[in-house]
């Protein structure tokens, strides 16, 4: 019994001490650096709370939290239908049906950056996929509107796939017989679904919202390599924005503080689903 | 009848959604066989033979160029032993977090903050990971990015493992228990040659994740450590847009990962949700 008990820390621990190590304690870093004005080769200054005050009056923040927001919520909109009916179209008898299933399935660990770079090519305005084939000239990635909408696509293409298949899966989960009895009361193919399907569908649909909305927070390599951010800044996504300020300006100070506003979106995000959630690891 | 050709409409409907999917990877291989000339010149879907005659030559050349090969093996290199890594500390703790009770804080307490760290943006890590590598000196190695990968996978590991431990009879290890076998022999002789196909599928998927990875490689491994991802964002700079090297870049960053994650496919589903749902 003692050995139960000291198996039971020895094995956890190192896990522990990892990602005390590698995740908090570059987090307690970053905030300390949030609240410094830091500059290479000079002495770090405190400035309190003036990084966090500043990100709240520059444009370039600003705008990058509203270009963020925007894919965010379209983003996932769009692949929750998508995804929603391509499962409901899949679930039924079709020929090849595991061979179409897999082709949907391709995108899901395809390369982001590399993506990107696929679709700037799809995307081109002079002899592209898209243009070429309808004979149109669109211009998908010059017009800052249809911008994010194109990084918006491209995310689509990759994510879908994901709703896809966690929704088809836990279709397969529900019950024949639910349907069968519904049946025997002769009730519309529309009530089945808003009645069984659905509610059925429930928790998977609100787990697949936190996980996409959490991932999609995140976004940086596709608008990477499709538009560098531009055209202007009409997609610059809040990491980029993040990323620019430290790396290339070597703000670190208001870099970081830019870092820990996003993680506390994302957090608060976690926090109002952490009841839901944690009942999955019970 | 009409059930009948109500059934080959939805047929018809799921083959074009598939065939729209495959479109860009379609178009990728076209490009990546086209001689430079034929890069805007080819009609409509570019099918090769039909509308050009396809060649290997951008294929030979960009894997002949030494800067391609040496990002190929960085990424093959810091890939394995990020998933290796990540598995065996991973595994124990899984391991723990199945069979072991703990009281403060409770088990589904500790995966959620297992699991928190994977869920958080990694952005809010970038400007400290690399002051901490270049206090370290650690600048534009293997080693620092092979620490980040382990870093973000080793919670999808514990998480995934923990599920599979979970599903295993435990009655297979009180038996040897009683035969006197100790825990840690039973963990090793039963509970880890049961959990086998789960941990090849953790090793995989994580696998895909570190050499997906970018941001951090972009950050920490700039020249001798540059990876796939990275060489592939510097092509525009140094040679314009040039599709065709493009084309075969793109594939050669997503097939690995693609493939890889197909032999994993029965764990997709479990491993993208955190073993929420079952594939």
């Amino acid at each position: 019994m003692r050995w139960n008990n000291r198996l039971k820390y020895v094995f956890l621990l190192p896990a522990v001490l990892w990602v005390l190590a590698f995740t908090v304690f570059p987090l307690l870093y970053s905030l300390r650096l949030s609240f410094f004005n830091v500059r290479i080769g000079q002495e770090d200054i405190f400035i309190g709370l003036s990084n966090f005050a500043r990100a709240f009056s520059d444009v370039n923040a600003l705008n990058a939290a509203r270009v963020t927001l925007i894919f965010v919520v379209g983003g996932v909109v769009i692949q929750l239908l998508l995804g929603l009916a391509f499962a409901l179209l899949f679930s039924r008898p079709l020929p090849a049906r595991n061979v179409l299933r897999t082709v949907m399935t391709l995108p899901l660990f395809a390369t982001p950056i590399a993506v990107g770079f696929l679709f700037f090519t799809i995307f081109y305005e002079e002899g592209g996929l898209i243009n070429g084939l309808l004979g149109v000239k669109i211009p998908w990635l010059s017009d800052p509107d249809l911008a994010l909408f194109s990084v918006m696509l491209v995310d689509v293409w990759q994510w879908t796939p994901f709703v896809f298949i966690v929704i088809l899966a836990a279709l397969q989960g529900i019950p024949e017989e639910y349907y069968e009895a519904a049946r025997l009361e002769s009730a519309s193919s529309w009530t089945l679904f808003r009645f069984i399907t659905l509610p059925m569908l429930q928790p998977t649909i609100i787990l697949v919202i936190v996980l996409r909305v959490a991932e999609a927070f995140k976004v940086f390599d596709i608008p990477f390599t499709l538009t560098a951010g531009g055209p202007g800044a009409s997609t610059q996504v809040f990491s980029m924005f993040i990323y620019r300020t430290s790396r290339r300006f070597f703000d670190f100070g208001y870099g970081s503080a830019l870092a820990f506003l996003l993680l506390i979106v994302v957090l608060f995000l976690l926090m109002s689903f952490f009841k839901r959630i944690r009942q999955v690891y019970q | 009848m009409r059930r009948r050709s109500l059934a080959i409409g939805y047929g018809l409907v799921a083959l074009c959604v598939a065939i729209i999917w495959f479109m860009p990877l379609y178009w990728a291989m076209s490009l990546s066989l086209r001689r430079p000339a034929d890069t805007f010149t080819v009609a409509g879907l570019g099918i090769p033979f039909v509308h050009y005659r396809p060649t290997l030559d951008n294929w030979a050349t960009e894997l002949r160029v030494p800067e391609s090969r040496r990002a190929l093996l960085n990424s093959t290199v810091i890939s394995i032993s990020a998933s290796l890594l990540a598995l065996l500390i991973g595994t124990p703790a899984a391991y723990a977090l199945a069979r072991f009770r703990y009281r403060r804080p409770p088990n589904e307490d500790i995966t959620m903050w297992f699991l928190s760290q994977r869920i958080l943006p990694p952005i809010a890590t970038v400007v400290p990971f690399l002051l901490i590598m270049s206090q370290l000196r650690l600048l534009d190695t293997l080693l620092s990015l092979i620490l980040v990968n382990i870093t973000f996978n080793l919670p999808f590991a514990i998480v995934i493992m923990r599920q599979a431990f979970l599903d295993l009879p435990v009655e297979l290890e009180e038996a040897a228990l009683v035969d006197g076998a100790s825990y840690f022999s039973a963990f090793l002789n039963i509970s880890l040659r049961l959990a086998a196909p789960a941990m090849a599928a953790t090793l995989l998927i994580v696998f895909a994740f570190s050499w997906n990875e970018f941001l951090f490689a972009l950050t920490l491994g700039t020249l001798n450590a540059r990876t796939i991802p990275v060489l592939m964002a510097g092509a525009v700079d140094t040679r314009g847009i040039q599709f065709w090297f493009v084309a075969v870049r793109t594939l050669l960053a997503i097939i690995p990962p693609t493939i890889i994650a197909l032999l994993a496919q029965r764990y997709i589903v479990q491993g993208l949700t955190f073993g929420a749902v079952k594939g």
